[in-house]
């Protein structure tokens, strides 16, 4: 029951966004492009600058690779689900496109089942032991919700970000920033991932989407210069 | 008995349609559920762990720095400096959308970029004096593919982030390869023109490829920033990267202003005097050059002791004020009344313009929509890109620690293989996943297999990387599953058949050069280990 708390902010977060979604689906999606592109420019920009003060001047911030590295982390586990959303996740389309039109639906809606499988065992894998696999009944070891709660009660710190001396001062914070911080996004991410590719299910279910997959990486780029020199 | 599951579930998964990362990792998962002691956390924790490589940080900024300069506007002036070298030629126009190719390939890690941004503007060049649809799309579909050997080419981080190999190396050892590539496609298109006696261009004289390299220089110098930081030991390539995707955007928008808020504005005016016309050129020349001066000077020298700052400073100011009058008086010559005082005084107005120009509209350019359209373009990219990658270190790492790299090496050296055999297996394995896989996942999965393998029987870690490379590229032009083939069947308007068949005799120039690269280590080798010493393998 360690997880019950965990686990139902990460239901509230995801009726929220459903429910956001609903009312404002534009706002929402330039939301969530606009989130992962100042996580690009903050990467980008904070390696930028420290390259400048390490060979220009000398000096630097000690926290900035680990920093970086955790953004990074944070980019490509959000973004999972927005890959699922807006299809960017590259599959072999080949061969279930040649299937029978009631055998491609079936195959489609395996894929986006896949998707939702590895999300929820990687979030809580725990409720296996009900259907007798064999695994630790230890909550601790059950995935993401249990290490990053494991995290959160031990509060251990990272190596090398700490938190500036006035928020240590004005909030009585510990020096170093918690691991459960940084791992924040692990849980989170999968979440997201787990209600977007229920979401592809559902889509694909009610005929309104075809495949939860691109078939090749540059199927936007063709599609924008789709025959742009056709005679 | 595991590995057969495992592979066995990744290909069912991969064929019914399931993503590429999902069925790596789900795979993975599973394996690890019913026939590993280690957690669900673990592998929760190692998707964290993964996604904070180091190495593969350089991807970001690899793709940043390709999707700044993937418009339009750089293609055109690429292909103009192109065109002005190798135009005059018979089938000199083809010849030129190859280097062209090349050289945005220098500037961009994808080749489907490469043969949008070139394709478009060349196909259509192409057909205007005379050459057939088919002759025009097989060459660009096939030099496109080039993108992923010249550095920056992200395959090779995730080969090196796989094998441990140093991304420098790797990337110095793409350069000669490359050339030689892009050459032997110019040759072949050469012999076809004298064949079919196809168009030359007329030559426009030095002052052109002087004028086209000038305006594709400031793009073009990117390459350096990345080779020669590395090169010269002064950024690790991750540096490198960031440094590029900054100067990429720099580039992008305040200097050739294609994009953002100073779009199309011009540097001088029309109706400026030749004074001021000369004297901001020659003004520019000195600064550009100056600043050249001091960054390759900074890599030459970062290891060198009685060099200081303030000496690298003086020798290039003096160097770049001699520029500058240099310039000043010989373009001033044909107009008489130019003096190099006037000149620089005229210049100070154009100067203050688009100084002005720059800082009003320097940070709006941060925020411009141009701006945030490329930096989701790239997050996109990135995203697709690192999702596949982590999972399939996932996969790796389920590989490795059931140890079945060890018994398949086991078993092909009680087999017999000599590194003869064993490339010839590496080819056609490569080659008939690369029909399936996007590169980099395909890569990561046949790696921790065919490495060690390799190291066993004594072929190079750098060359075993080019050679792996070279087969990516193969697969983009061949079908069923060539990337190449469907972005120049759907820019061309093409059939899927037509593009196989148009690219047909150059994908047979690609398989000579395979087999050159496979059994001539010196062409991946000599480069990188003459500048950097040997790759050694710690095992």
């Amino acid at each position: 029951m360690a997880l019950l708390w965990p686990s139902l902010a990460l239901v509230v977060l995801v009726l929220l966004l459903f429910l956001a979604e609903r009312r404002y689906p534009a706002a929402v999606a330039r939301m969530e492009e606009n989130f992962i592109a100042s996580l690009l420019a903050i990467i980008t920009l904070v390696s930028f600058v420290q390259v400048i003060a390490r060979y220009g001047f000398n000096s630097g911030w000690g926290g900035a690779l680990e920093f970086t590295r955790i953004v990074f982390a944070w980019m490509i586990l959000f973004g999972m689900s927005y890959g699922v959303k807006n299809g960017v996740h590259l599959g072999v389309d080949a061969f279930v496109k040649l299937l029978p039109s009631r055998l491609f639906r079936l195959a489609a809606l395996f894929g986006a089942f896949a998707t939702f499988a590895y999300a929820f065992l990687l979030l809580y894998a725990g409720w296996l032991a009900w259907v007798g696999v064999d695994i630790s009944s230890n909550w601790r070891q059950s995935g993401a919700i249990g290490y990053w709660t494991f995290m959160f009660d031990r509060g251990t710190g990272l190596d090398d970000l700490r938190y500036p001396v006035w928020m240590q001062d004005t909030f009585g914070l510990q020096e170093r920033v918690q691991r459960w911080v940084a791992y924040l996004m692990l849980p989170i991410g999968l979440a997201l991932l787990a209600f977007r590719s229920a979401q592809g299910f559902m889509q694909i279910w009610r005929g309104e989407r075809e495949l939860l997959i691109a078939g090749h990486e540059a199927e936007d780029l063709v599609a924008e210069n789709r025959d742009a020199l056709k005679e | 008995m595991i590995s057969a599951i495992l592979f066995l579930l990744v290909l069912t998964f991969l064929f019914l349609g399931v993503p590429v990362a999902v069925s790596l990792g789900l795979s993975s998962l599973i394996i690890i559920i019913f026939f590993s002691s280690d957690s669900v956390s673990s592998v929760a924790l190692q998707l964290f762990k993964a996604s904070q490589n180091y190495t593969l940080l350089a991807i970001p900024f690899f793709v940043l720095a390709s999707a700044f300069m993937s418009t339009g506007g750089v293609a055109r002036r690429i292909i103009r400096f192109a065109i002005a070298s190798v135009g005059h030629f018979k089938g000199g126009l083809a010849m030129a959308s190859v280097l062209a190719c090349m050289m945005f390939a220098a500037l961009s890690g994808s080749s489907p970029a490469t043969v949008v941004a070139i394709g478009t503007i060349a196909i259509a060049g192409m057909r205007q004096v005379g050459y057939t649809r088919d002759f025009s799309a097989g060459i660009i579909a096939n030099a496109g593919t080039l993108g992923i050997l010249i550095p920056p080419s992200i395959v090779m981080v995730v080969y090196a982030a796989a094998t441990d190999v140093s991304v420098g190396r790797m990337f110095l050892a793409g350069v000669v390869p490359g050339i030689v590539a892009g050459l032997m496609l110019m040759i072949a298109i050469y012999v076809m023109a004298r064949v079919k006696n196809l168009p030359a261009e007329e030559w426009k004289g030095f002052g052109e490829i002087v004028a086209g390299g000038k305006e594709a220089g400031w793009g073009l110098f990117l390459i350096i920033i990345i080779l020669g930081g590395i090169y010269g030991g002064v950024f690790t390539p991750t540096e490198a990267a960031a440094v590029a995707a900054v100067y990429a955007f720099a580039v992008a928008l305040f200097v050739y202003r294609d994009m953002g808020p100073m779009k199309g504005q011009p540097w001088i005016a029309e109706d400026a005097s030749p004074s001021a016309r000369i004297g901001f050129s020659g003004t520019v020349y000195a600064v550009a050059f100056f600043f050249v001066f001091m960054i390759l000077s900074f890599f030459a020298t970062a290891d060198m002791d009685g060099v200081t700052l303030q000496g690298r400073t003086l020798v290039g100011l003096v160097l770049s004020l001699g520029v500058m009058f240099a310039y000043i008086i010989w373009r001033g010559r044909p107009h008489g009344d130019v003096s190099i005082l006037g000149a620089l005084r005229d210049s100070l107005p154009v100067w203050g313009r688009n100084l002005g120009l720059t800082a009003r509209n320097f940070f709006p350019a941060f925020f411009a929509e141009d701006t945030r359209k490329v930096m989701v373009e790239a997050s996109r990219t990135t995203i697709m890109l690192m999702f596949i990658i982590v999972n399939a270190l996932l996969f790796a790492h389920v590989l490795t620690s059931e140890r079945i790299p060890q018994t398949i090496t086991d078993a092909m050296i009680g087999a017999g293989f000599t590194w003869f055999t064993f490339l010839i297996a590496v080819n056609l394995l490569l080659l008939l996943g690369g029909q399936f896989m996007e590169p980099s996942g395909l890569l990561l999965i046949v790696a921790p297999v065919v490495f060690p393998i390799a190291m066993e029987l004594g072929v190079d870690p750098v060359h075993l990387g080019i050679i792996m490379v070279v087969n990516m590229e193969i697969g983009m032009i061949t079908p069923p599953i060539g990337l190449n083939l469907f972005v120049t069947s759907g820019i061309t308007g093409m059939s899927l058949l037509q593009v196989v068949k148009a690219a047909l005799p150059f994908v047979a120039v690609l398989f000579a050069f395979l087999i050159l690269v496979t059994y001539v280590p010196m062409l991946s080798t000599w480069l990188p280990y003459s500048l950097m010493g040997p790759e050694i393998v710690t095992r």
